[in-house]
């Protein structure tokens, strides 16, 4: 007898081996706390959401609009925050719904599916937020340019620039500054569920790999 | 007197606790991981317990759970090389001739299983748990056929590594 049937006819004989653990080392055992990917991906996605939102509050853009004379702008900046709220809300409505049908109790590749799923949604949610950032960016260099009067002298600067060479550079500096931005969070985000899901998405390959 | 949730959970697992044992036998190799992983898995049936409805065994429903948790929440790497212990364990047997031989053997093997990956692993439990081949592939999600002929190429993999 060779391999794995040797193994087989042993298995059961093994029981005895095992250092039986006692009631109340069970017990004990329910009262720690779970080190599992799914548990740190509810800790660090609920981090997020409280973070970026965080900073979306911190950000008051009202007194900025106000202190350059540009309040017929504050109405659209208000419809933007709400609908802002709405699209946050919506995403911690979609995370909590996919964390909650993660369970143990179904198949090993669909519980990876699931935790995947989970974990996209953060993604999502952190995309939206960069987006938001740079075009909140943009459109506050915009009012700047039209409303601050400290301004006054890069604009005139500009018109006066008939090769546009001026507002080229200024074009220029801003997109490269929002690239470094989005490219110093990506590699942020990447490197930190890189460890956090390494292992479930190798395994996952090798579930893919069984059926090619 | 009826039970708590938390006691009939405690009584059941510790009355199928080698389930949970050969699963981290499989997974790690050392007592260490091997208490860690038991811990986790004791975590993870606890959560999960409330949803158990008794329709099925206690001992399938466990192993289930248990396989999910080594393989995808379980953090810590569970791919090991070889074991030390092995040298260690050598000298204990020497006085019985038959149980040094099968105690070797049985080292080996082990040796030889941990170099696979998890999900191969989760094969090699199912069928030395003598699962069939439907509960294989539902435990795992993949199909029948490929189930069973990932589980030919595994015995293959583990006799090459046996006999390199």
């Amino acid at each position: 007898m060779d391999g794995l049937d040797f193994l087989k006819n042993e298995w059961r004989k093994e029981n005895h081996n095992y250092t039986q653990v006692s009631e109340f080392d069970i017990y004990k055992m329910l009262h720690k706390n779970s080190s599992s990917s799914v548990k740190w991906i509810l800790v660090i996605g609920i981090i997020e959401f409280i973070i970026w939102t965080g900073i979306g509050l911190f950000f008051n853009t009202d007194d900025y609009v106000k202190s350059i004379h540009a309040e017929e702008m504050l109405i659209y900046l208000k419809i933007l925050t709400y609908v802002n709220y709405t699209i946050v809300l919506f995403f911690i409505y979609k995370f909590y719904q996919n964390y909650r049908t993660i369970s143990t109790m179904v198949s090993t590749k669909q519980l990876m599916k699931d935790i995947m799923k989970t974990r996209k949604t953060v993604n999502q949610y952190v995309a939206y937020n960069l987006a938001m950032i740079v075009i909140t960016m943009v459109l506050g260099f915009i009012m700047a340019f039209l409303y601050n009067p400290k301004l006054s002298s890069l604009k005139e600067k500009i018109t006066n620039d008939a090769s546009n060479g001026t507002l080229l550079k200024i074009i220029c500096i801003l997109t490269l500054a929002t690239v470094i931005f989005v490219v110093i969070f990506w590699l942020f985000y990447k490197v930190l569920y890189g460890i956090l899901l390494k292992k479930l998405k190798s395994n996952y390959n090798e579930l893919q790999k069984i059926e090619i | 007197m009826s039970e708590t949730l938390e006691q009939s959970f405690v009584k059941q697992l510790k009355e199928n606790q080698n389930i949970v044992h050969k699963i981290c036998r499989l997974y790690t190799n050392d007592s260490d991981a091997h208490n860690d992983l038991f811990q986790e898995i004791t975590i993870q049936l606890w959560k999960a317990f409330p949803k158990f409805r008794g329709d099925s065994k206690f001992s399938t429903w466990a192993y289930r759970v248990a396989l999910n948790t080594a393989i995808t929440l379980y953090r810590k790497s569970t791919k090991s090389v070889s074991t030390v212990s092995y040298e260690v364990q050598k000298h204990f047997f020497t006085h019985e001739e038959y149980n040094y031989e099968v105690e070797e053997k049985l080292k080996l093997m082990y040796q030889a299983v941990h170099q696979l990956n998890d999900i191969e692993k989760a094969l090699v439990y199912m069928y030395l748990e003598d699962k069939d081949y439907t509960e294989i592939s539902e435990t795992l999600g993949i199909s029948e056929v490929n189930a069973r002929v990932k589980m030919n190429r595994i015995k293959g993999k583990l006799i090459k590594i046996l006999n390199p």
